[in-house]
C-alpha cells in the first residue's frame, strides 16, 4: 500500500498546434476535422502528479469524462505520470454538461478510485472554452481544500499535510508567491508555470525508473483502463449532463477582430533586398528611441 | 548526504560498458553524462571491432552486453571489405587490405554513436537499476573532493546535490576534466593527439548496396592517402552505414600546427576527390527561382508547398529504396504494391518539376558535420591509469590507437571498462580502495591486455600484411629519396626481412618513420600517379560552407562560455583560428577572440585555454555522431 494516493482529472481537447486544427468557413472550430490531444494544462497536471510518484512513490489514478475516444488522453497522461489506474466516464447522458455537472461526474469517479485519494490534480483550465471552474467545483463537491495556481508543492507524509507555493497575481500589483500548508486531502489546480525539480541522484534515478515504467504501461494502457457509464458510476442523473447543468448558454458571439492599428509588410527572408529593408527599418526604429 | 558505491563520469561507449559490466558483477554504480541525451556528444568514425588475439584475451562488446548485441544492437553494416586508395588528382590506385581488417578479428561493424550509445545506455541502465544504480544525463561533474579526515569522496556537479562514492571510473573522453581536477595527468599535447573531422552523407540503402556492390547489411571501408591529405600526416576514410556514409579525415595535430589547414578544407578535399564524389552522388531536388511577379502571399504559399512536397518525396524515396522501408509501407496498408509506391513517388516528382519548377540534379546530401580530438595511444597512453580511487578508461586514459591505417578506440575503451569494473568490484568486496589495491590491480590488468602488451607486435604484423598487399607495386616506383621503411617495399629481398629489420631498428625509431609524410603523402601520390586509374568526375559536388554546416547542427545554447581565453596573444591560439573546426576564433587588434556559440567541443583549442565541457544539457547535440 502506498502512503499517498493521488488522482488527476484531465481533458481531451482539440489540438491547436499547427497543422492539426481545422476551421469551418465561418471561422468556428471544425471539431470533426481537428485532431484531439491531451489538453496542455492537463499535461501539466500530470507532470505535477508525477512529482508525487517520484518523490513519495504515490499511486496515481487518472479520470476523464468524455466520448470513448477520450481514452487516448488517458494514455497520453499515463505516458507522462506512470499511473496505475485509468478511468473513463463515458455516457451519452453526460453530453451537454456544464462545469458543475462535469464536477459531479468527476467527484463520483474520484470516490471510486483505488485507495482513499489524498490529492487531486487538475489543470489550470481547459483550452477549448472552459472557464476554470471545474476544478474548484469538484473540490467543493469532494469537500477537499482547494489550492489554486500552485507552482510547487511538497508533501509531509508523517504530518499528512501539503505545503504548496501559489502564484498570486492581482492586477496592478506585482505577482506574489504565497506559501500555504494544508491538511490532506487537497485539490490542487496547477499553474502553467509549474516545473518539477529533481536535484538529488536518488530522485533522478527514480525519475528514470518511473519514466521507463510509464512508457511500458502506456503502451499497454488498455490493461489499466476502466470505462464507466452513468449507471456503473452510480451518479444521480439529476446532477449530470444537460439536466444537471444550470448554466444556459444563450448566445455565443465571435470575439470581434480588433482593427489593426499597425501596418504589416511581408518581407521575404530569403531575399537579400528584403532583408536589407528589414534592417533599415530596425535602424530607423532604434534611432527614434531615446535611451535615457 | 546520499551515498553510492561507484560513480562513472562520462557516458560514451567506454563509460556505458563500465556501468553494464559493474552491473553484470552485481555492483551499484551511477553514471553521469553531461549531454542531455546519451550519445549526443559522442563522435566516432567508426568501426567497432571485436578482437581475438593470438595470445591473451581482450574483452569485447559482446562479452559485456551478451549475445543480444549481435541480434539486437543498432549497428549499421558488417564490414567485409577493406580497401586503401592512394590518390593524386583524378588518379587512384587501390590496394586490398581486407587481410588487415580481418587480422585477429571476430567482426567489425560500422556504427553511428548516437544510435549505438543510446542502445548501450538502455541495456546498461536496465541492469544497473537492479542494484540501485543507473544513468543520469544532463549532469556535468565539476569537482571532486577527497575528504581524507572522514575517508570519503564527494562528487559535485553543476546540477545536483553533492553525493558520496567509494570509487570513480573516469570515462570523460579525450578532454578529461577529471584528469585535470584530480591531477592525474597533464593535458595531452599536440604530439600526442590527432584531430578527426567527419561528415555524414545521406544515401538510400539500395543505392549504397548497388554502388558499393554489397549485399544487404554488408559494408565496406575505404581508406585514403596521398594528395587528399593536403600534405598532412594522417588520412581519410569512407565507411558505409545502412543508409548513410561516414566520411572523415584524421590528421596528426602536430602536423596541422606546423602548417595549419582548416578542418573543413581537409574534409572537403576528400569530398572533392573524384572517387569519393562519385561514391556520394545522388539525385537532389533544387528549387527554381520563385516568380516574383506573384502576390507575396502566393509566393510564400508556394514555398511552403515545395518544402512539404520535397520532404514527402525524400521520405517516400528513402523507404522505397530500402527493403525494410518498402515492407513497412506495405504492412501499414497505405500502399497495396511496390508499383503503387513507385507511382506515388513519380507523381510527387512530376508535380515538383512541372508545377513548382523544381529540378533534380546530381549532387550529394550532407546531414552532419562533426569533429573531435583523438588520443594517439602510442604516444599518450597513461602509464598509470589511476589516481587515488579513480580509474581512467577509454579516451580519458589516452587509449585510442592507430593500428596500421585505422583508429581503434571503441573496442579498447570497452576492454578498459571491463578491466576497471573487475578491479572496482574486487575493491568493493574487500572494501579497500587504496591505490595500491584498486589502482595497481587495474594498471596491471591494462598492461596485460593484448591491446597494450602487443601493440608493437600488432604494428609489425600490420606492416607485413601491408607489404604483402603491395607486393605488385614495381620496385622502381618508390625513389630512394623516400623513407627507409617504405623503400623496403620496393625490394623483393628486403620485403621478406622487413619485419626483422623493423625489429633491429627498434619500435621507437620505426614509429616516426612509418608515420611520416613519405608514408601518408609522397609515396601514395607517386603510386597513384604512376599506377593509378583515372576517374572522370561526372559532376561537381556543392559543398556547404562552414556557416551552413554549423547552422545545420543542433545546439542547446548557453550564455556562459565554457571556454575561457587566458592569453589572447598566444601563438598557439592564433593557429587555432584556422584549426577550430567551426571557426569560433578570430583575431581582432592582435588579440585572439572566442565566440563560443557554435563550439562543437572537439578540444582542439584546449591546450592553451581554460577549457571545460559545457554545463549539463548545454552545447552541441549530435544526431548521428
Ligand atoms: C573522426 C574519428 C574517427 C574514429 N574512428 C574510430 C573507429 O573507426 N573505430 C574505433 O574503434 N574508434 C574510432 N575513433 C575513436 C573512438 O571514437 C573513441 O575512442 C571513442 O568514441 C571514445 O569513447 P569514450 O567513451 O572513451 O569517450 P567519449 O565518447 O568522448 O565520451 C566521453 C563522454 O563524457 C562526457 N563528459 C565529459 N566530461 C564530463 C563531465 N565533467 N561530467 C559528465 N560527463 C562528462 C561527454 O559528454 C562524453 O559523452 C574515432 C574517433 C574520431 C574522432
Ligand atoms: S572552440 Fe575549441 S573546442 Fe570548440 S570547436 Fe573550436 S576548437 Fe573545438
Amino acid at each position: 500500500m502506498s502512503d499517498l494516493n493521488v488522482a488527476i482529472v484531465i481533458k481531451l481537447e482539440p489540438d491547436f498546434s499547427e497543422g492539426n486544427v481545422s476551421y469551418n468557413p465561418d471561422g468556428t472550430l471544425n471539431r470533426a476535422e481537428t485532431k484531439n490531444t491531451l489538453g496542455p494544462h492537463s499535461a501539466i497536471a500530470a507532470h505535477a502528479a508525477f512529482y508525487s510518484k517520484v518523490m513519495y512513490d504515490a499511486k496515481i489514478s487518472i479520470g476523464t469524462m468524455g466520448p470513448p475516444i477520450a481514452d487516448s488522453s488517458l494514455q497520453m497522461a499515463q505516458r507522462i505520470c506512470d499511473a496505475e489506474e485509468l478511468h473513463l466516464y463515458s455516457d451519452r447522458i453526460f453530453a451537454g454538461a456544464d462545469t458543475l455537472a462535469t464536477a459531479e461526474v468527476l467527484k463520483t469517479g474520484i470516490e471510486k478510485m483505488q485507495g482513499k485519494i489524498d490529492i487531486v490534480f487538475a489543470g489550470h483550465r481547459a483550452s477549448d472554452g472552459e472557464t476554470g471552474q471545474t476544478g474548484p467545483q469538484t473540490a467543493w463537491k469532494l469537500g477537499f481544500t482547494f489550492l489554486g495556481n500552485v507552482i510547487d508543492y511538497k508533501v509531509d507524509l508523517k504530518e499528512r499535510t501539503v505545503i504548496a507555493k501559489r502564484m498570486v497575481s492581482l492586477q496592478g500589483f506585482n505577482d506574489i508567491v504565497e506559501e500555504i500548508e494544508a491538511p490532506l486531502p487537497v485539490f490542487i489546480s496547477v499553474d502553467p508555470a509549474y516545473k518539477a525539480n529533481f536535484n538529488t541522484v536518488l530522485q533522478r534515478l527514480s525519475l528514470e525508473k518511473y519514466k521507463k515504467e510509464a512508457k511500458i504501461r502506456s503502451d499497454n494502457y488498455k490493461h489499466y483502463l476502466k470505462v464507466f457509464n452513468a449507471q456503473q458510476l452510480g451518479v444521480d442523473l439529476k446532477f449530470v449532463g444537460l439536466l444537471g447543468s444550470p448554466t444556459i448558454v444563450y448566445k455565443v458571439e465571435r470575439i470581434p477582430k480588433g482593427k489593426a492599428t499597425r501596418q504589416a509588410e511581408i518581407l521575404d527572408g530569403s531575399n537579400q533586398e528584403d532583408l536589407r529593408k528589414a534592417v533599415a527599418k530596425m535602424k530607423e526604429a532604434l534611432s527614434a528611441m531615446v535611451i535615457k | 548526504m546520499e551515498k553510492y558505491d561507484v560513480a562513472i563520469i562520462g557516458g560514451g561507449s567506454a563509460g556505458l560498458a563500465a556501468l553494464k559490466q559493474l552491473s553484470n558483477l552485481g555492483k551499484q554504480a551511477v553514471l553521469l553524462e553531461a549531454g542531455n541525451k546519451i550519445g549526443s556528444k559522442n563522435v566516432s568514425g567508426g568501426i567497432l571491432y571485436s578482437k581475438r588475439p593470438k595470445k591473451g584475451h581482450v574483452h569485447n562488446v559482446e562479452d559485456v552486453y551478451g549475445d543480444i548485441f549481435l541480434s539486437e544492437a543498432p549497428f549499421e553494416r558488417k564490414i567485409t571489405k577493406y580497401i586503401l586508395h592512394s590518390t593524386s588528382k583524378d588518379k587512384v590506385y587501390s590496394i586490398d587490405l581486407t587481410a588487415a581488417h580481418e587480422y585477429e578479428s571476430n567482426f567489425g561493424y560500422s556504427v553511428l554513436m548516437n544510435k549505438l550509445n543510446g542502445w548501450f545506455a538502455e541495456q546498461a541502465a536496465e541492469s544497473a537499476q537492479r542494484f540501485g544504480g543507473g544513468i543520469i544525463s544532463g549532469v556535468r561533474v565539476n569537482s571532486i573532493e577527497w575528504d581524507e579526515k572522514n575517508d570519503r569522496t564527494i562528487i559535485r556537479t553543476d546540477e545536483l546535490e553533492e553525493f558520496e562514492v567509494k570509487a570513480i571510473i573516469a570515462a570523460d573522453g579525450v578532454n578529461s576534466e577529471v584528469a585535470q581536477i584530480s591531477g592525474a595527468r597533464p593535458k595531452f599535447t599536440p604530439e600526442q593527439l590527432y584531430q578527426g573531422v567527419k561528415v555524414v552523407v545521406k544515401l538510400p540503402e539500395d543505392v549504397i548496396n548497388t554502388r558499393f556492390n554489397l549485399i544487404p547489411d554488408e559494408g565496406i571501408a575505404h581508406l585514403f592517402a596521398g594528395d587528399i591529405t593536403l600534405n598532412h600526416i594522417g588520412g581519410g576514410f569512407l565507411y558505409t552505414n545502412k543508409d548513410t556514409l561516414s566520411i572523415g579525415a584524421v590528421y596528426h595535430f602536430d602536423s596541422l600546427l606546423a602548417n595549419p589547414t582548416e578542418p573543413y578544407t581537409l574534409v572537403n578535399s576528400l569530398l572533392k576527390n573524384p572517387m569519393i564524389s562519385e561514391f556520394i552522388k545522388d539525385e537532389v531536388p533544387t528549387r527554381g527561382k520563385i516568380d516574383k511577379n506573384l502576390p507575396q502571399e502566393e509566393q510564400i504559399r508556394n514555398r511552403f508547398a515545395i518544402t512539404k512536397l520535397i520532404k514527402s518525396w525524400r521520405e517516400l524515396r528513402e523507404a522505397y529504396l530500402s527493403q525494410k522501408g518498402k515492407n513497412d509501407l506495405l504492412k501499414s496498408g497505405k500502399y497495396q504494391s511496390v508499383d503503387e509506391i513507385k507511382e506515388q513517388l513519380d507523381s510527387i516528382h512530376n508535380q515538383l518539376t512541372q508545377k513548382y519548377d523544381v529540378s533534380f540534379v546530381t549532387d550529394y546530401v550532407e546531414v552532419e558535420y562533426s569533429a573531435k580530438l583523438v588520443p594517439d595511444g602510442k604516444r599518450c597512453r597513461m602509464l598509470k591509469p589511476y589516481n587515488k580511487n579513480i580509474l581512467f578508461i577509454g579516451d580519458a586514459a589516452g587509449r585510442g590507437v592507430f593500428v596500421g591505417p585505422r583508429i581503434e578506440g571503441l573496442n579498447i575503451g570497452i576492454d578498459d571498462a571491463f578491466r576497471a569494473a573487475e578491479a572496482v568490484a574486487r575493491a568493493l568486496d574487500k572494501n579497500n580502495f587504496d591505490p595500491n589495491y584498486l589502482g595497481e590491480y587495474y594498471a596491471t590488468s591494462v598492461d596485460e591486455s593484448p591491446y597494450t602488451r602487443d601493440m608493437k607486435q600488432i604494428d609489425k604484423d600490420y606492416l607485413k600484411i601491408f607489404l604483402d598487399a603491395t607486393k605488385d607495386i614495381p620496385s622502381d616506383i618508390i625513389s630512394t629519396r623516400y623513407g627507409a621503411v617504405l623503400k623496403l617495399m620496393s625490394s623483393d629481398t628486403f620485403r621478406s626481412v622487413a619485419v626483422k629489420f623493423a625489429n633491429i631498428l627498434g619500435y621507437e625509431r620505426l614509429l616516426p618513420m612509418v608515420e611520416s609524410e613519405d608514408t601518408y603523402v609522397k609515396v601514395p601520390i607517386e603510386i597513384a600517379k604512376r599506377l593509378g586509374k583515372t576517374i572522370q568526375p561526372t559532376y561537381t559536388p556543392s559543398i556547404p560552407s562552414i556557416a551552413d554546416r554549423v547552422a545545420k547542427l543542433n545546439f542547446n545554447d548557453d550564455n556562459n562560455s565554457h571556454i575561457k581565453v587566458t592569453n589572447p596573444q598566444s601563438e598557439f591560439l592564433k593557429k587555432i583560428i584556422t584549426l577550430c573546426p567551426t571557426k569560433c576564433y578570430s583575431l581582432e587588434n592582435q588579440q585572439v577572440m572566442l565566440q563560443h556559440e557554435g563550439c562543437i567541443e572537439c578540444g582542439t583549442c584546449s591546450q592553451e585555454t581554460d577549457w571545460k565541457h559545457p554545463r549539463g544539457e548545454k552545447g552541441v547535440v549530435y544526431q548521428y555522431g
